[in-house]
């Protein structure tokens, strides 16, 4: 089978690469083991919250200028246009955003914090300024017995910033079957059990019961449209108060949703996506990728005329951490290990920058990955599997997963 | 307590771990007045830093016949009085090819003298008893190995000495020991939660504090001549095995496996290490190393499976009065009189020994505090079930997590709250906790932060170490505004507490677990940033 484009990964970047490619009319593959650590976001993405002395920043643009040179951030050649590209593509697939790249905004965390963001999703609750809560008096309003929306929390930290909150629960008879097994009780399932208008508008009902009158804001767990923001928005509109969606904890339904929507949009375009199956073997002539093989294709061999590698760090095994050293699994390309032995690669305390955080495959400055040493002309990496950035420290992850891969496009484009 | 005629007891035992807690029981049984205090929480030390491992007392036969008699006696009692805590699982002594076959029949011989069952078996057989054993094994000998959790034997003592009346504080370090013409009157106790002081006065003083004791003795200004041992372990993800498998040779590094609930732990290592460390026990690469090697010559499976953390605990080893230089150090159980030994009434140290026998450290030492209160009441702690080990009721259908429940508290899962929606609904789901357990521990077995409802309940001990669930449980045990920002300190420490473990064996799907976790409690929730206070039992102990 030969494309013009296979893409590793189909998480935010791999998919991101797809869709622009294939609205460029390429043909394109990806091959997918099937989760993405979508899955664990809040229906926000970050472009840079942090800065390396880790201060809360405002203006994203202008502190990706102070990053040091390692950063993927400095292989890009404009990092404002492609923030725009990158809001756009969303857009084109269904996922409505709110935000900019020139001024971060401010989401509220499921245990109350404030955290600035790039892009929220619609329906999602943020706030432009960290020290100005919009809200007077507010209704947080979970379902009885959901335990991922730690309200407590996020009641109290509400409060310290002057807010006025009445902790509200409300619950659906169609709810109870998944109280039967504990383990049920988890945002996805709530979402496939509420998705018809019926029960929408029910579930208004009730909401509306509890959060009658005197609230500017009403806060409710983000657990509704997983397929798509429609279910989501509906019941926003339905009640009566204005009202927005906290993230939960994980799963997130937002981010399972934007998932999808990005995984349709690809299909819609025309690409194909080769879903639960991973690439094991790369088979190089020299200095260029001639096709890759994986596990459940056997001896088909997929080509094509450039590659693009966007499995993920660790958590997505796109790295993979053995006893004695750090490698790239899939292809065997050049992974920057800091030079560390595994003694250092993690420090004692947890809240330190982790050493092993920085790792990744090693690129040139067209983002091509290495191999012995040796640039494959025709094999680009983008996502979190980039050396050099720490996501968790500099909050830039779904920045450097999109605005890398838009990148790599554009190179290969060329 | 803060009435000085509140505070006068029989009896004060110093150390909330297994000895101090089966020391207030029996004390309690016996009709005295008790006070147990404990530093820091329950089972902190090396009570809860070994592995689990019910002795048959095998693993002494042949170089300590006292220790092998003891352990067997203790263990067939624990079987009874600890249904609950203990797992009867058997245990197998393998011979290598490395090692000498020889040393099998002094072994099983030695076992028979000390009334251990030691049945030589076919290592045919062996493999089929016991699929994950080194498959080049040339000799098995099936011993009545156990596994025993130490927390729940730890808190099924300290419910029962409640029962008997006995007065629990934990969080209140012993500053200083009051003494009074020769004799010790009592101790001054500083609350670690918010350093207030409190006098506690006693006929008799009990110094059961593991390798700390030496630290009390000195206060009281005897001197004890104690040898910190460091153990490491390292516990793997799932239980590889279902019996324990020990190496048939002289005790060594590393060479007992045991299966414990949904894992396995192997250890251990052994090295002298300074009192000041003790605190702060962390597992070095070497250790790791030689860990994971004698591990795998046990169980190769361990190889390819997950470790989800090491720990290491410090064995209180004692040398003898006239062997200042350690060499004569013996397991055996030390009590030390300090009337007749150093002139200083009313108080005694019971060190040394091993958790498997607890009980009978307890009974000896509480024989002595008897002596001397003048009392003749006879010790029933061998015969009297403890709470949660009563007689079996007829089995109930139950469901998952009550099943989880009922092994973990037996038959005292009865007081935990079930049938409505909100307290069944399941904190923990690696190990099936409700939220009716999580206040059932809260309102009744000395939970104050989330490290002390992981010692009562496994939440966050299983294959996620406390991805989501220590959020949850944080959320439940959160009381009020002022509560949140306490709890969510809490949940910070906790998370660093889970990390010390996995910091040393990041690699693997442990790294990448670790990273997961990173990107949900910091990117995500932001816990780091609004965490404000860092306790030091997070960090340290």
């Amino acid at each position: 089978m030969k494309f013009d484009i296979i893409i590793i990964g189909g998480g935010l970047s791999g998919l991101t690469a797809g869709i622009a490619l294939a609205e460029a009319g390429k043909d394109v593959a990806l091959v997918s083991a099937g989760q993405s650590t979508l899955h664990f976001t809040g229906g926000t993405l970050d472009l840079l919250g942090c800065d390396e002395q880790g201060n809360y920043v405002q203006k994203p643009l202008e502190a990706i200028e102070t990053l040091n040179s390692k950063h993927p951030y400095k292989k890009l050649e404009n990092v404002s246009s492609l923030a725009g590209v990158a809001k756009k593509l969303l857009e084109r697939a269904g996922i409505a955003t709110t935000g900019n790249e020139t001024s971060n905004h401010w989401r509220i965390t499921p245990i109350g914090g404030l955290m600035p963001t790039w892009l929220s999703m619609e329906g999602m609750s943020t706030v432009e300024e960290p020290n100005q809560m919009p809200w007077r008096k507010v209704a947080l309003v979970n379902i009885i017995n959901y335990l991922d929306l730690p309200t407590k929390f996020l009641a109290a930290g509400l409060r310290e910033k002057g807010v006025e909150v009445d902790v509200k629960t409300v619950t659906l008879p169609e709810l109870k079957e998944l109280r039967q097994s504990p383990t049920e009780m988890r945002s996805t399932n709530i979402a496939k059990v509420i998705e018809n208008n019926d029960l929408i508008a029910k579930l208004a009902d009730e909401v509306n019961g509890v959060a009658s009158e005197g609230y500017d804001m009403v806060l409710l767990p983000a657990v509704l449209g997983v397929t798509n923001g429609d279910k989501s928005q509906q019941l926003l509109k339905l009640i009566n108060a204005p009202a927005t969606y906290v993230a939960t904890l994980p799963p997130s339904v937002p981010g399972v949703r934007m998932q999808t929507l990005l995984r349709k949009r690809f299909n819609a375009l025309g690409g194909t996506f080769f879903t639960g199956d991973q690439v094991v073997e790369g088979i190089f002539d020299g200095n260029t990728l001639k096709g890759v093989k994986t596990a459940k294709l056997e001896d088909t061999v997929l080509e094509a005329d450039n590659f693009i590698l966007a499995t993920g760090s660790f958590v997505s095994r796109g790295l993979v951490a053995d006893y004695n050293h750090v490698y790239e699994p899939a292809l065997g390309v050049d992974v920057d290990d800091l030079g560390l032995d595994r003694k250092t690669w993690a420090k004692i305390d947890v809240t330190e920058a982790q050493p092993y955080m920085e790792m990744g495959v090693k690129t040139d400055s067209e983002l091509h990955c290495l191999c012995n040493g040796a640039a494959v002309n025709n094999l680009y990496a983008a996502g979190s599997i980039l050396n050099g950035h720490n996501s968790i420290k500099l909050l830039d992850g779904a920045g450097v997963d999109m605005l890398t891969a838009l990148q790599v496009v554009n190179n290969i484009m060329k | 307590m803060t009435k000085e005629n509140n505070n006068h007891y029989d009896v004060i035992v110093i150390g909330g771990g297994i000895t101090g807690a089966g020391t207030a029981r029996d004390c309690a049984m016996r009709g005295l007045k008790v006070l147990l205090v404990e530093r820091h929480d329950l089972s902190t030390g090396a009570t809860g830093r070994n592995h689990g491992l019910m002795h048959s007392g095998a693993r002494y036969a042949v170089t300590d016949h006292e220790s092998a008699t003891e352990c067997i006696r203790e263990n067939m009692i624990l079987r009874k009085i600890a249904r609950h805590c203990v797992e009867e699982t058997d245990g197998l002594f393998i011979t290598l090819p490395e090692d000498d076959l020889k040393f099998q029949s002094l072994f099983v011989q030695k076992c028979g003298e000390a009334g251990i069952s030691a049945e030589i078996i076919d290592p045919q057989l062996a493999k089929v008893m016991e699929p994950a054993v080194n498959p080049n094994l040339i000799g098995a000998v099936k011993v009545p190995d156990a596994s025993v959790d130490p927390f729940r034997l730890t808190m099924a003592n300290v419910l029962d000495a409640q029962l008997h009346g006995a007065e629990t504080l934990i969080y209140h370090e012993v500053i200083d020991v009051l003494i009074e013409q020769n004799r010790v009157i009592g101790v001054k106790l500083r609350n670690n939660h918010n350093g207030e002081t409190i006098n506690a006065y006693a006929s008799v003083t009990i110094n059961a504090a593991g390798i700390w004791g030496t630290l009390i003795a000195k206060m009281a200004g005897v001197k004890i001549n104690m040898f910190p041992a460091k153990g490491s372990l390292l516990i793997f993800g799932h239980r590889v095995n279902h019996m324990v498998i020990n190496r048939c040779r002289k005790p060594a590094n590393a060479d007992i496996l045991v299966p414990d609930d949904a894992v396995c732990v192997i250890g251990t290592t052994s090295d002298r290490v300074p009192i000041e460390t003790c605190d702060d026990m962390r597992v070095t690469p070497e250790e790791v190393e030689v860990l994971l090697a004698e591990g795998m010559k046990l169980a190769p499976s361990l190889g390819t499976t997950r470790i989800l953390r090491a720990y290491a605990g410090v064995r209180p080893l004692v040398a003898s009065d006239d062997d200042p230089s350690g060499r004569s150090i013996s397991r055996g159980i030390v009590t030390l009189d300090h009337e007749k030994r150093d002139g200083l009434a009313g108080f005694i140290t019971i060190t040394g020994g091993k958790m498997m026998t607890y009980r009978l450290m307890a009974e000896e030492v509480t024989n002595l505090a008897c002596e001397k209160l003048g009392l003749t009441k006879k010790c029933e702690t061998a015969t009297t079930p403890l709470p949660g080990s009563e007689p079996k009721e007829e089995t109930k259908k139950y469901s998952f997590s009550q099943k989880a429940a009922q092994g973990r508290h037996g038959t005292l899962n009865e007081s935990v709250d079930r049938g409505d929606v909100s307290s069944d609904a399941l904190v923990c789901e690696c190990e099936g906790v409700s939220v009716g357990e999580v206040r059932y521990a809260v309102t009744k077995l000395h939970v104050h932060n989330l490290i002390n409802l992981r010692r009562r309940t496994r939440v966050g001990m299983g294959t996620c170490q406390g991805e989501l669930c220590a959020c949850r449980a944080a959320g439940v045990m959160c009381s009020d505004d002022k509560g949140a920002q306490k709890a969510i300190n809490d949940l910070s420490g906790f998370m660093n507490e889970r990390w010390k473990g996995m910091q040393p064996v990041a690699w693997g799907d442990n790294l990448a677990e670790a990273q997961l976790t990173a990107k949900i409690y910091q990117g995500l929730l932001g816990v780091d940033r609004l965490a404000n206070e860092r306790r030091v039992e997070y960090y340290e102990i």
